[in-house]
């Protein structure tokens, strides 16, 4: 019989999936985002159930409340009739995008299928209960990859400057709304 | 695991009690009575104009962007507060510090030069 | 959510009394603001309804019930229906997860003749706590910044641009001060080294101390409390937390003069009332943070435990009034620093918008950069 964390569980995945698909399949675009931000929430969701607390709370802080707000108002900014008009019809560029789908879906499949045994068979070392997350979080960050997360630092320092620059460009996609 | 649930039933309690006070607001109203005037958008009352959009600023795009990159920045300074004290008893506290330092310093550059480069004033 | 009926139904019941709180803090406070507001002014408030003007809101929700039902011709209706339910979920899920009473253990007891102990024998613990995350504060301020969705869902459901761009100015301003938010809040979790409100509660209980090179000076008659030890980010959280809510002086998204009425010029009736709902949630839970983070949370002071000694009341009894004693002292505190919203609402003018943005990213992210790397060297030269 299925427990209650089941039931759980298959409930957030279910709004997640639903989320997810009704991301690429609704008409208006501002939907679509919200939907995204749904998804964002309901992922957060589930890690909470894995006892990943902080792993939920920066998922919502950055994804859901940041990254998604960005996009819905981007979305509301621009009147996205001109991007719809854009869209090529045609069979050869139908057939383009048809074959790039695929391409990309066969290297997701492929890496999916050599992993699998990974990831079935590897021994799963149990996590002391004494360890508090946050605080080894933190000792491997500060400790192993101290490197990298002053690249990390570096690479958004990188993302500020060009996001600032990009947006002086003149011209753009849409100078004349 | 089940530590999840009661933030989903609070969140359909919550759902459940706006869209019932909404539905019966619905439902003692008068009857819907439309008038042009009540269906235009609302411009001080008279019945407006439909102007077309204009020219929204690209500083939003912006405010957005550059709380991203803070946000995450600052998200990173978290786990490091926490285990501020406990480097400091272990004796490491020069490192622990440095090594933030570097981080805090890339901050106060990105700032810096977003603050100097007038990205972010509103005229 | 718990083992047995008894907790099962015990917890659902402080879930559904703390949200129901959320809601009815709204007529208490619209009627001190508007007495307060009053009061400031030098002017009577509402008067007449009900002793002391009691009964007025009662009276305004009654006429919102009443009112019509409608949505602009052009208006999306999904989104239009659904911004003033979304803005109440951000402020009752994060009030839910804060501690407003300490966990009190409750022996095992006969009811209905039935024995109640718990899952292993050894009775209960419980906190007048909707539910307990043990990441609390990032999970508050996760919660928190979802409250922008509300608005920019109104704002596009209008279909009224003056509603789009108080909409958009009302996001870009809570996005700014989320940053301020978060970053003040780095200086205190250095000095608790704790994510959890109960833990950071637990260790203002003392009498100050202050280390100094391994040293250590206590001064007996004022508790240990956080803006003693982080007074400047006392004042970058309290600043920062009122545009999050949106209110004066940083309420240019509702202003009358500005923007018609902001991204909620087209909402009447109960739909706006749950707009203030949300709004007036934001406040609670602002500060309730501001009292557990800087101000000792529900700590008993030492004189009222000495005035009313509650703790020596045996059994069950004991521990529920010390439980109601610690809640009544949080909500002393917390009562206080609505008033300062209210108060402060009517005595500053209102902010410009690039005044505003300016304020956040100019002034207050630098200010709390230097209390992280001040609390730092503090803390560094405290422990020697």
């Amino acid at each position: 019989m299925l427990a209650l964390s089941d039931y759980i569980f298959y409930f957030l995945a279910f709004t997640a999936f639903f989320s997810a698909c009704s991301v690429i399949l609704v008409q208006n675009p501002i939907y679509s985002a919200l939907f995204l931000a749904s998804t964002m929430v309901a992922v957060a969701a589930i890690f909470v159930s894995l006892d990943a607390g902080f792993v939920a709370g920066v998922q919502l802080i950055v994804y859901a409340g940041a990254v998604m707000v960005l996009f819905v108002m981007v979305l509301m900014l621009f009147d996205l009739k001109h991007d719809l008009d854009a869209f090529s019809p045609g069979i050869l560029s139908g057939a383009f995008k048809l074959a790039s789908v695929g391409v990309i879906l066969g290297l997701i499949m492929g890496s999916i299928y050599m992993s699998a045994d990974m990831v079935f068979n590897s021994q799963v070392t149990p996590i002391p209960a004494t360890l508090d997350p946050v605080r080894g979080l933190a000792t491997t960050l500060f400790g192993n990859y101290l490197f990298a997360f002053e690249v990390i630092g570096a690479l958004l320092l990188v993302i500020a400057i060009g996001a600032v620059t990009l947006s002086r460009v003149r011209g753009g996609t849409h100078a004349n709304d | 695991m089940t530590s999840v649930l009661p933030v989903i039933v609070l969140f359909f309690l919550v759902v459940a009690f706006g869209a019932g006070i909404l539905f019966i607001a619905s439902f003692l109203g008068p009857k819907k009575s439309p008038n042009p005037a009540k269906d235009m958008p609302y411009e001080c009352g008279i019945p407006g104009t439909e102007a077309p959009d204009s020219k929204i600023n690209v500083k939003f795009y912006l405010t957005a962007i550059l709380f991203i990159i803070f946000d995450i920045e600052i998200i990173f300074m978290y786990p490091w507060a926490i285990t501020f004290l406990d480097y400091i008893k272990k004796g490491e506290g020069a490192y622990i510090m440095g090594a933030m330092g570097v981080f805090v310093l890339l901050f106060i550059f990105g700032l810096f030069w977003e603050v100097k480069s007038k990205a972010l004033d509103w005229d | 959510m718990g083992a047995d009926k008894f907790e099962i139904s015990v917890n659902l019941i402080k879930m559904a009394v703390i949200f129901l709180m959320m809601i009815q803090i709204v007529p208490i406070l619209v009627w001190v603001e508007r007495r307060g507001s009053a009061f400031i002014q030098n002017r009577f408030g509402p008067n007449r309804v009900g002793p002391l003007g009691l009964m007025q809101l009662l009276a305004d929700a009654v006429k919102f019930l009443f009112k019509e039902e409608f949505l602009p011709k052009k208006g999306v209706a999904l989104l239009y229906y659904a911004a003033p339910v979304m803005a109440l979920v951000p402020g009752a899920l994060a009030l839910a997860s804060l501690p407003l009473s300490p966990t009190i253990h409750i022996e095992p007891f006969h009811l209905f003749g039935q024995l109640w102990a718990g899952v292993d024998g050894k009775g209960y613990d419980f906190a007048f706590q909707g539910f307990s995350i043990n990441v609390g504060i990032v999970y508050v301020l996760g919660i928190s910044s979802l409250g922008a969705y509300s608005l920019l869902m109104a704002g596009w459901g209008s279909s009224n641009k003056y509603s789009l761009m108080g909409a958009l100015r009302a996001s870009a301003q809570m996005i700014s001060y989320e940053l301020a938010l978060g970053l003040s809040l780095v200086g205190i979790l250095m000095i608790y080294g704790t994510l959890s409100f109960g833990d950071m509660m637990k260790m203002q209980e003392a009498a100050l101390t202050y280390g100094f090179f391994g040293q250590k000076f206590t001064i007996p008659f004022l508790p240990d409390w956080g803006i003693f030890h982080n007074p400047i980010g006392m004042l970058l959280f309290a600043s920062a937390s009122f545009a999050e809510c949106n209110r004066l002086p940083f309420d240019l998204p509702e202003a009358e003069g500005e923007l018609v009425a902001g991204f909620h010029t087209e909402y009447g009736g109960f739909k706006m009332l749950l707009f203030y709902i949300g709004e007036y949630g934001h406040m609670l839970v602002a500060s309730a943070l501001l009292a557990i983070f800087y101000f000792g949370g529900y700590n008993i002071p030492q004189w009222l435990m000495t005035l009313l000694p509650v703790n020596h009341i045996p059994g069950n009894l004991g521990a529920i009034l010390f439980a109601l004693l610690a809640h009544v002292v949080l909500l002393t505190k917390i009562i206080f620093f609505l008033w300062v919203f209210i108060w402060v609402r009517w005595t500053l003018p209102r902010f410009r918008y690039d005044q505003l943005m300016d304020l956040g990213w100019k002034t207050m992210l630098p200010w709390a950069l230097v209390n992280v790397i001040l609390t730092a060297l503090w803390i560094f030269c405290a422990q020697g």
